[in-house]
């Protein structure tokens, strides 16, 4: 845990000092991303915590989540449907889930 | 409570986690400049809209200014406002005197001339050849520049100048050293002097800020032909 919380540290200090900006345009897919992002990280500290944790898993899960919600924004900006949502829904769901497996883990002692 | 111990892939799920929190940050500095953007559109718009205007303009102007050098337009607009300088075409203004002239006022007594108790047109050219003479830079007699061709002449009860007719009381304005204007004019046995025998008042009052109008007639050239400015 904290690893987790001192990478989040790095990372955001990195983050503001380092003032990049999406322009408009991308501004969905980056928010897609950080929800992937945020998936693999409660995702991580449910296997974790669970000792199934998986390295290849866990990385590999990572890009494809957020190469995977890339595609369905571009695609879903294409055809005119805001497939955006189904990315973020799942995103949601899944990262709600973990929580909850996480959080029932802890309980269970 | 469990004490949270991950050992597997901790660092995977740092290095994942660093990468969240840069995400997070730049989301964050995206949203802000969102906000910024919306806030400010019409402002940056108008504040574009004015720096490609500015540009416009410049490169016009350069491309006024390379046109001129091009061309020699400008000196020979600098030329051009010489000679109309020159001319009397252009209105000047500066310090001078003003110059009242009416007629006599006092009755003619039986067996004099009443022609002279009358301003005329030697009268009037003696003051404005006397005002040539101290050093006048423009004279204007009413609202009539004296220029080259200007005449001045009697015709009937009236004075015609630059073929406009003007009655008494009139007005000779002139550019010059004040202080030598006005003495050219009030010396001792001058034109004042020599007038006031008639009871004809001549008035001068210095003035700092003069200002004559630009000559308004045309030049008549029926009878000349240009020769090349080499004879000059």
């Amino acid at each position: 845990m904290i690893w987790a919380v001192l990478g989040v540290m790095v990372g955001l200090a990195v983050g503001i000092y380092w003032p990049v900006s999406v322009p408009m345009e991308y501004a969905k897919y980056m928010s897609v991303a950080v929800l992937a992002c945020l998936d693999t990280v409660f995702g991580g500290l449910r296997a974790g915590l669970l000792h199934n944790f998986n390295n290849l898993v866990f990385i590999s899960g990572f890009f494809t989540n957020a190469l995977m919600a890339a595609v369905l924004v571009y695609i879903g900006e294409r055809i005119g449907i805001d497939l955006y949502y189904v990315a973020l829904l799942a995103f949601g769901l899944r990262i709600f889930n973990n929580l909850a497996v996480i959080r029932h883990h802890f309980l269970k002692k | 409570m469990k004490k949270i111990n991950i050992r597997q892939g901790k660092y995977a799920i740092a290095l994942v986690c660093a990468v969240l929190g840069f995400m997070l940050a730049t989301q964050f500095h995206t949203t802000q400049d969102v906000k910024a953007t919306l806030a400010l559109q019409r402002t940056e718009n108008l504040a574009a809209r004015l720096q490609e205007t500015e540009k416009e303009r410049d490169s016009l102007l350069q491309q006024i200014r390379d046109l001129r050098e091009k061309s020699g337009e400008e000196a020979m607009q600098v030329e051009l406002q010489n000679a109309m300088r020159d001319a009397g075409l252009t209105r000047l203004r500066g310090p001078g005197i003003t110059l009242t002239i009416d007629d006599s006022k006092r009755p003619a007594k039986p067996g004099e001339n009443s022609n002279l108790f009358v301003v005329h047109d030697d009268d009037i050219l003696r003051i404005i050849n006397e005002l040539w003479a101290a050093g006048a830079e423009a004279i204007a007699i009413n609202d009539q520049r004296i220029v080259a061709q200007t005449e001045v002449r009697c015709a009937g009860p009236t004075l015609v100048v630059n073929g406009s007719r003007y009655a008494p009381p009139f007005e000779i304005r002139a550019i010059g050293d004040k202080k030598t204007l006005e003495s050219a004019v009030k010396m001792r046995g001058g034109i004042a002097d020599s007038l006031a025998v008639w009871g004809i008042e001549v008035n001068v009052t210095p003035s700092d800020n003069i200002e004559i109008p630009a000559f308004r007639g045309a030049w008549r050239f029926n009878h000349s032909q240009v020769v090349g400015e080499d004879s000059r």
